[in-house]
């Protein structure tokens, strides 16, 4: 197949784009900057284009999407003020939509997000799959959530109604290289952790494991016009995963737990007061506001049987394996695309 | 010291200017409030919305932007009575009395024009237009209808500038003789919407590039504290403006604006600098006996007057009621921090004025000489013949 990979310098974007040309596929990769993609490895592979635009504007998008069989959609914001992540996420999507009907592609994988679900609703210790409720709003949870939220119905809509083919994704946590840490995990200091939490499971996929999943449901039949979750078969409890890190670490931190029960009383114990004092205006950290805690805390567990059913991909790497390949001195995945070159 | 060079003389199309006065056409509303509509859903929108979703003069009957999802997305937020995406469309289904025009500067001229021709009042973000004579087809426009025609001016608004105003009008500060305004933004050259290359922003292509966008801000602030009687393009106001690029920034035609501006006895300094930090919006206005001085982006309000006690103790004095304003303006930030008040909080109550003259058929609190005089001293700062 031959793909169009938007957000191919991001963090998952280039290994996706290593897993695409592993794999045989054609890659027009989406970039913004030249110099970036030629530090991932693969900007001198034979079968990849570069392709320079920016989907906040719709200028050149057509001419990138021509010619492709399939669309991975990964580019977005996850930083900045909602109008930064609404144009990058958001309008950055319709943009990308239309220029698909103008080109003629009517197939995308999106990744959207576990931050879709609404917590608050999921029974504590139950698990979370992709028929758990999602947020109905989401102007109580954070920028990245709503966004997120906003383009996944965008997608759907879209698709269904021009009956093209969607698959959307919704990662867990997605951990690799320099992205070992989580906001489920808690507050991350030098020396001292703060530990929110102890028995909620993370929801991790690791990065090469996604990428696998997000490759492989472009060319499954069974990935058409679904949702599916993407995450590890291991998915540590908060206690056991900050464990690991911590004993990877040169200086072990000193780690401090605050129970998930406390946590809780305290964020009600503030939207009380603030809707009693404030009048509900007030900003306060997100662990003080029950939504948003129950996002990145809340005990509950995550499957993967669901993506099984769907599509040929099995989580390739453990999470012993994960950690030692994020942590080691090469990264193998980009190395091996750059020998295959 | 720069060089002053005078302001050349008003152009005769210009003289012939129509004077913001009260227009045939306008009448009191009575108590029905008025139909609003907003254009652009970017961020300063959501000030705009705030007011218009809450303050009973208002009704917001749509929200209109390129982005369907911006558009749905405010309209939900702010229960506008629908979301469009084409400005025509929306003025002929929601038949607005007021259009906010809050898309980027360069779209203003084209919005404005259409919004006045399709009968609704206009409110327009700062600058309403690149260059003054663009301004004025605009009002010509707008008095030609009958409609108002009013340009953002909201830290005119700001409680510490008021309080500034009534200092200087009481004649607590004596007669003025120097006006400071300075704009400290450090971090714009290096990231954010300003500094992507990415997708360049469109005020790069303004006239004085991304400073366009708040050299209003400076001018309107420091035209509050000139005399009236002065105009801009007369021998006795003299202008020498400074642009300068320090940073290597591409995208930047100027990063730096130092302009000395006198006006009759009045000298004004209009400062402007992505080279320094903290991020700062200074004002301080000097008078024969004494001076004020705020931050609008970290409030607080200074006054060194004459006090009770005389010459011997009103140093002492006005140290002490110094260091209590700052330690209540600290209290105050803090409660602004967690409420989300913004340096925006002039906003509403501009907005408040502008609906109650509306409603009433009175003189908006920004008036044609207040845009006017901004947008020739705009101009002037941007002539040519005025650099050094």
């Amino acid at each position: 197949m031959k793909l169009l990979i938007t957000g191919a310098n991001g963090f998952l974007g280039k290994y996706v784009v290593a897993e695409a040309l592993r794999r045989g596929h054609t890659v027009r990769a989406m970039i913004r900057s030249a110099a970036d993609a030629e530090r991932n490895g693969w900007a001198d592979h034979p079968k990849i284009e570069l392709a320079h635009a920016d989907l906040r504007r719709r200028k050149g998008l057509a001419d990138a999407c021509r010619g492709v069989d399939a669309v991975l959609h990964l580019a977005a914001a996850k930083a900045g003020d909602m109008y930064a992540q609404y144009g990058g996420t958001v309008v950055a999507t319709e943009n990308l939509l239309a220029a698909m009907e103008e080109a003629n592609v009517r197939r995308i994988v999106s990744i959207s997000s576990f931050s879709v679900y609404d917590y608050m609703k999921v029974p504590y210790f139950s698990t979370v799959n992709e028929f758990s409720p999602v947020e109905a709003d989401a102007f109580d949870r954070d920028e990245y959530a709503h966004t997120k939220l906003v383009q996944e119905r965008l997608v759907r809509m879209w698709c269904t109604e021009r009956n093209w083919v969607f698959t959307v994704l919704r990662p867990g946590v997605i951990f690799g290289r320099g992205n070992l840490w989580s906001a489920r995990l808690g507050a991350k200091g030098k020396r001292v952790w703060l530990r929110i939490g102890a028995w909620a499971r993370v929801p991790l996929t690791y990065v090469e494991n996604c990428a696998e999943a997000i490759v492989a449901a472009a060319d499954a039949d069974g990935a058409k016009n679904q949702i599916l979750n993407v995450v590890d078969d291991e998915t540590p409890t908060q206690r056991r995963y900050v464990a690991l890190l911590r004993k990877r670490e040169p200086r072990r931190p000193l780690v401090v737990p605050v129970p998930y029960s406390l946590a809780w009383l305290t964020a009600n114990a503030a939207k009380l007061f603030n809707r009693w004092a404030c009048g509900g205006k007030a900003k306060v950290p997100g662990v003080l506001v029950p939504s948003r805690l129950a996002a990145r805390a809340k005990p509950l567990r995550y499957t993967n049987a669901g993506i099984k059913r769907a599509i040929p991909w099995r989580p390739r790497f453990t999470l012993a394996e994960s950690l030692d390949r994020s942590l080691s001195s090469h990264d193998a995945a980009l190395t091996a695309i750059r020998g295959a070159a | 010291m720069p060089t002053l060079i005078d302001t050349p003389a008003v152009t005769p199309a210009a003289s012939a200017a129509p004077v913001g006065l009260a227009l045939a056409g306008l009448e009191p509303t009575g108590g029905r409030p008025l139909r609003a509509a907003v254009i652009g859903t970017g961020k300063i929108s959501e000030e705009h919305l705030k007011f218009l979703s809450t303050d009973p003069r208002a009704e917001l009957v749509g929200v209109c932007d390129l982005s369907p999802s911006l558009a749905k997305y405010a309209a939900s937020k702010f229960k506008a009575a629908a979301a469009y995406t084409d400005a025509a469309t929306m003025f002929r289904q929601a038949r607005p009395d007021v259009v906010h025009v809050l898309t980027p500067p360069h779209t203003h001229v084209g919005i404005v024009t259409d919004a006045l021709s399709a009968g609704a009042h206009v409110v327009c973000e700062k600058p309403i237009a690149p260059h003054r004579q663009q301004f004025l087809d605009l009002w010509r426009l707008a008095q030609a209808k009958g409609l108002r025609l009013v340009e953002d001016h909201n830290y005119r608004f700001n409680e510490p500038v008021l309080a500034i105003e009534k200092l200087a009008r009481d004649g607590k500060l004596g007669e003025v003789r120097e006006v400071e305004v300075r704009m400290v933004l450090g971090g714009i050259r290096k990231a954010g919407r300003y500094a992507d290359t990415a997708m360049p922003h469109p005020s790069h292509n303004l006239p004085a590039g991304v400073l366009h966008e708040f050299i209003s801000h400076l001018c309107y602030l420091a035209l509050r504290f000139l005399p009236p009687t002065v105009e801009p393009g007369t021998p006795d106001f003299r202008v020498a403006a400074g642009w300068s690029k320090h940073g290597a920034e591409p995208l930047f035609k100027w990063d730096d604006l130092d302009a000395l501006v006198i006006a009759g006895p009045v000298h004004a300094r209009i400062r402007f600098t992505t080279h320094a930090g903290p991020d700062t919006f200074g004002v301080t206005v000097r008078g024969t006996d004494g001076w004020a001085e705020t931050d609008l982006f970290q409030p607080y309000l200074r006054v060194v007057v004459p006090r009770k006690g005389g010459q011997q103790l009103s140093p002492l004095v006005n140290q002490w009621v110094s260091g209590w304003g700052m330690m209540a303006s600290a209290v105050r930030g803090f409660r602004n921090k967690v409420m989300q008040h913004t340096p925006y909080e002039g906003l509403g109550t501009f907005l408040g004025r502008t609906y109650e003259a509306l409603r009433t058929g009175a003189e908006p609190p920004v008036t044609y000489a207040d845009m006017d005089r901004a947008s020739r001293l705009i101009d002037a700062l941007l002539l040519d013949a005025n650099r050094v």
